[in-house]
């Protein structure tokens, strides 16, 4: 019931795609020249912002010339073995069963954000050697990691394409499902989402699923909620996930990255889950995927983050046995994040109180500035002597003092006993 | 009353003066004696005198001038791979001019070092033996990687007993004319569970209220984690309402930073006092708290796992009703 559309109406032929018909003919014409033997470049780099159609085109085209596509999801790079196996499926053109094959790695932007050269540099060997096509993907190609990987590959950019070509992707969608459409609501929509078709597909879905008419009315207070209905309809899937492969579907859907959806399922399982039971094994599966991303931290191994998805998602919508829905709860966002970034300045500032304890007391800032700091602030309230003698032992500005007294005022009475 | 913490101006400075670990100790001055001590670690609680004894240790070596031939990192501010490999190793390839020919390299809260730079801390260790030794100090040796723990002696500290415990502080209390009453240093025992840093913490905290300390004084000095707070999360929990009890443990963690090891230990001690929870149930619950206490051993998110125990809680609430 809650397939994600982007994924049912997926186009299957690169004729189906929206815009960048350029783009897909340098790609295609690259593709086929294979046939007449390894070219010069034996990878060809796609790049450009998200949901324009990248991943799309690689495989309608693959789909076009009947070829096997072999694609590497992005936790995957990191460990040796992924690019090994990964080595071992480039080194050939022709499959067993005499299919022609494609290998895509996609997302490599995941590989930069975090201290992997090495990852990078696996690649580029398998792309000197490649003895297929080899396609990779990621928003922006000229990362300074990527310059040497750049050099042995085609580069193709991808451009975001028209609002009108989104739009008449987005009629032909309704169509499919059955939903009337107005045509200035579709065009409020694709305007909307600024190129990036796979948000405007997931926003008509958000508001035409279910529904036999979509009115501009429906749309227009869209630009109120902005991109929190794409969050609303991934946390259906999450927590009234019927599969846990649907379940799972939902982070490829959301566009926010899995720590933050993380935080939207964990505040609102419990307003969802109204059945004790359900509950305890719902909250015990987020506190699993919590173990694993702990485990990332500690190991640096990212392919763990695939438990972390399991967990999160399929865990929890399989909790659900006997919780009852009671009319609409509606979603919230999640409050920890809103209390953590009202604390932030609150945060920075204890944290610099914590290095300077550290000078002084033998224990790490963060332990200090979370096991010394509120004894300190007890003290600065109740006693100006002891406080002022531990403000010049500790070498405290005037802005601590007065973050540790609680107000500006009373931090006078401090202050001038600072050097 | 002096100007500076407590917790600082009564760490004891030489072997000799450490009041507990007296096997630890003897040890450690028996090093001191032959001049030569290997790499060690140190795993324990927290407040239970690592540091002391490892700056002891230093001090006992080299006298006054210790600092000369001693570095001190802590892992959980510096705890990437490059400090291993710049800072580190840098300092224990230099040799040491002097009677003692090594140095001695402390790294605290080691079992917050990722693993990737325990890796390359083993070599530095082997490598650089001559003229650098290794005193690692962490809460859980078990987070420290084998091929580390079987280079290194390991001591094993020990929650100083009550006796003890309250020896020290009430002897800073003297020192500090500070009237501390019994009922006082009873309460600060149960709100720490022997954490001395802890305890001189609170002690210094109370008495600059400027009162006498008393157990009133006391839990509303740490009130923000006093055991009733939590038992009022319980309840909470167990009537029912989740989103409340969860609420409650926000505060305590984000407003007052209380570490969730201390909420656990203090949900895991209001178990066994609640009335309203059958006997049957409570090692039940134990056994969860057990379970999740040790997920928050491996460094997750506290706050989630606590409310994980909370959901659990509501579900024994229920099951009781029915």
């Amino acid at each position: 019931m809650y397939a994600a559309w982007v994924v049912k109406h997926k186009p299957k032929s690169t004729a189906e795609i929206v815009g960048n018909t350029e783009a897909i003919k340098k790609f295609s014409d690259w593709v086929n020249s294979w046939s007449k033997g390894v070219p010069k470049k034996r990878a060809a780099f796609l790049h450009g912002p998200p949901g324009v159609g990248k991943t799309v085109t690689v495989e309608a085209l693959a789909n076009d010339l009947s070829m096997e596509l072999v694609e590497k999801n992005a936790s995957d790079y990191r460990t040796e073995d992924a690019i090994n196996r990964f080595a071992g499926l480039a080194s050939q053109y022709g499959s067993l069963f005499g299919v022609k094959r494609m290998v895509l790695l996609d997302e490599l932007d995941g590989l930069t954000g975090n201290a992997d050269k090495g990852g990078v540099k696996a690649i580029t060997e398998i792309v000197k050697t490649a003895k297929c096509p080899v396609v990779l993907i990621a928003n922006n190609a000229y990362d300074p990691r990527f310059r040497n990987l750049r050099n042995f590959c085609l580069l193709i950019a991808f451009k975001k394409p028209p609002a009108g070509g989104i739009m008449k992707h987005l009629k032909r969608i309704c169509e499919r499902e059955e939903v009337q459409a107005d045509e200035n609501a579709l065009k409020f929509i694709a305007q909307r989402s600024e190129g990036d078709v796979r948000s405007a597909v997931n926003d008509v879905q958000a508001l035409a699923q279910g529904k036999k008419r979509l009115t501009y009315d429906d749309v227009s207070w869209l630009g109120y909620r902005d991109r929190q209905e794409n969050i609303f309809n991934v946390l259906k899937m999450v927590i009234y996930g019927r599969t846990s492969w649907g379940a799972k579907q939902a982070v490829d859907m959301a566009d926010v990255d899995i720590d933050m959806l993380f935080e939207w399922i964990y505040e609102n399982v419990p307003a969802h889950f109204t059945d004790p039971h359900d509950l305890a094994l719902a909250m015990d599966a987020l506190s699993m995927a919590d173990v694993y991303r702990g485990r990332i931290r500690s190991t640096r191994d990212w392919s763990f983050t695939r438990y972390v998805i399991d967990y999160m998602t399929a865990g929890v919508a399989m909790a659900r046995q006997n919780s009852k829905v009671h009319g609409w709860t509606p979603f919230k966002f999640p409050s920890r994040i809103l209390m953590l970034s009202r604390s932030k300045a609150e945060r920075a500032m204890q944290s610099r109180i914590g290095f300077k304890i550290r000078r002084k007391c033998h224990i790490s800032a963060a332990r200090a500035s979370k096991e010394v700091l509120p004894y300190l602030k007890i003290i600065f309230k109740h006693n100006t002597t002891m406080a002022t003698g531990i403000a010049k032992w500790l070498d405290l500005d005037v802005d601590m003092v007065a973050y540790l007294v609680g107000s500006k005022e009373e931090s006078k009475t401090v202050a001038p006993f600072l050097r | 009353m002096s100007f500076e913490m407590w917790a600082e101006k009564y760490r004891p400075k030489r072997l000799d003066e450490m009041v507990d670990q007296k096997e630890i100790v003897e040890r450690l001055k028996s090093f001191v004696k032959s001049k030569n001590v290997p790499h060690c670690i140190f795993a324990g609680p927290p407040g239970t005198g690592k540091t002391t004894a490892a700056l002891c240790l230093a001090r006992d070596f080299y006298g006054e001038g210790y600092r000369e031939h001693l570095m001190e990192l802590n892992a959980s501010d510096e705890r990437g791979i490059d400090v291993v490999r710049e800072t580190v190793k840098t300092f224990a390839r230099s040799r040491s001019i002097g009677e003692i020919p090594f140095k001695i390299l402390i790294l605290d809260e080691a079992d917050n070092m990722t693993s990737d730079a325990q890796q390359a801390l083993r070599r530095t260790m082997e490598r650089y033996t001559e003229t650098c030794r290794f005193v690692m100090c962490a809460n859980y040796s078990g987070k420290i990687i084998e091929p580390i723990q079987s280079r290194c002696a390991p001591f094993r500290f020990t929650f100083l007993p009550r006796e003890e415990h309250d020896k020290y502080v009430e002897h800073i209390a003297d020192r500090e004319n500070v009237q501390l009453l019994p009922d006082g240093a009873e309460a600060i025992f149960e709100v720490c569970g022997g954490d001395l840093r802890k305890a001189i913490n609170t002690l210094q905290s109370a008495a600059s209220v400027n009162k006498p300390v008393d157990a009133t004084l006391v839990y509303s000095i740490t009130g923000r984690a006093s055991p009733a707070d939590v038992q009022k999360m319980l309840n909470t929990a167990i009537k029912g309402d989740f989103l409340g009890a969860r609420k409650q443990l926000r505060n305590m963690i984000q407003k007052y930073g209380v570490a969730g090891s201390d909420i656990i230990r203090q949900i895991h001690t209001a178990i066994f006092k609640a009335e309203e929870i059958p006997e049957l149930w409570k090692i039940k619950l134990v056994d969860i708290a057990g379970e999740i206490d040790y997920r928050l051993v491996e460094g997750s998110d506290e706050e989630v796992q606590l409310s994980a125990l909370l959901a659990r809680l509501v579900e024994a609430g229920y099951e009781m009703k029915t």
